[in-house]
């Protein structure tokens, strides 16, 4: 009898724990399955705001494309370039003035690092040191160089210590004609 | 009747004299630049150099920038009192951007430096207002 109800215990015990490690499963699999989907949203909308748009500027006939779909830089139409600078305040600042003052510009020369990066390139450098079949240092180097004349910043947001400046550039073909 | 009108155009010769000479008085050439560093979104350092020029500069004159005076006529003042005005007016004459980062095993390091090469600036004071015209 005491057999009986032991092993009819020991049952009971083996499928609750069963039921129990199932059920915890499922709630894993699920929230594994919930959880990444809003923080791949947010980046990718954070990544469409931050980069630089190129567009035609307005009053412009014929729209000259290139094979990803940017405008082209023609005689007949100018292309305006939009960019997004971000700046951030110090630490030790005295007011929320001189924050919003320091954190506007660096933001503005984030702006005008992006204009350059769109409109004379970037120079990329990598080096990756392998030893023994395993990589010890990884390096990426850029650096860009460019003189930037007649910027206008469009808008300028300030929260939560980050400054963001919305600056725009006209290109037009008489100034790469040289 | 001669003599009156002699007069009198001798008179207006040396009141346009004295007027010219005045503002040739009031008028200067001075140096400027201005450079700040941006290291991880960050301002780091930033400097406006102002200097009388001890020559002459040749150049054409670029589009001009008026500035309230406050009847002073030191121009240091005067730009530090108006600093985000003439700032902002120096950033579209032409700035250098100078950018460099670098991302070891995964960690971003960035420094942006942004400069206006050393410019002569022609700078006429008047009562109330510094007209300052670069020369490029």
């Amino acid at each position: 009898m005491k057999r009986v109800i032991s092993s009819s215990i020991f049952v009971a015990l083996i499928t609750t724990i069963i039921t129990g490690c199932s059920m915890f499963a499922k709630e894993s699999s699920s929230k594994d399955l919930a959880e990444p989907i809003p923080v791949e949203r947010e980046q990718l909308t954070e990544k469409e705001t931050s980069a630089p748009k190129i567009s035609n500027e307005e009053n412009c006939g014929v729209q000259a494309t290139g094979p990803s779909g940017e405008p082209l830089l023609t005689k007949e139409c100018k292309l305006v370039i939009t960019v997004l600078g971000q700046g951030v305040a110090p630490v030790n600042t005295v007011s929320p003035a001189q924050a919003y003052g320091l954190a506007k510009r660096a933001a503005i020369a984030d702006g005008y690092r992006l204009i350059a990066e769109k409109v004379k390139g970037v120079r990329v450098e990598g080096n990756d040191l392998i030893k023994n079949m395993m990589v010890k240092q990884s390096t990426i180097r850029t650096c860009v160089d460019a003189v930037i004349k007649n910027a206008n910043v469009t808008e300028t947001t300030f929260k939560d210590g980050l400054c963001e400046v919305e600056m725009e550039i006209v290109v037009s073909h008489s100034q790469f004609a040289q | 009747m001669r003599s009156r009108n002699g007069n009198r155009s001798i008179s207006l010769s040396i009141c346009s004299i004295i007027f010219f000479s005045s503002l040739a008085l009031n008028a200067g050439e001075y140096l400027i630049s201005y450079r700040y560093v941006v290291k991880d979104a960050i301002l780091y350092n930033e400097s406006l150099s102002v200097a009388k020029a001890m020559k002459r500069c040749d150049g054409i004159p670029q589009a001009a920038i008026e500035l309230e005076t406050n009847s002073s006529s030191d121009l240091k003042k005067i730009i530090t009192e108006n600093s985000d005005e003439f700032i902002d007016y120096i950033h579209k004459l032409g700035m250098h951007v100078k950018h460099s980062d670098i991302t070891m095993n995964a960690q971003y390091k960035s420094t942006t430096i942004l400069t206006l090469k050393t410019t002569c600036f022609k700078v006429d004071f008047n009562d109330n207002f510094a007209r300052i015209i670069p020369l490029k």
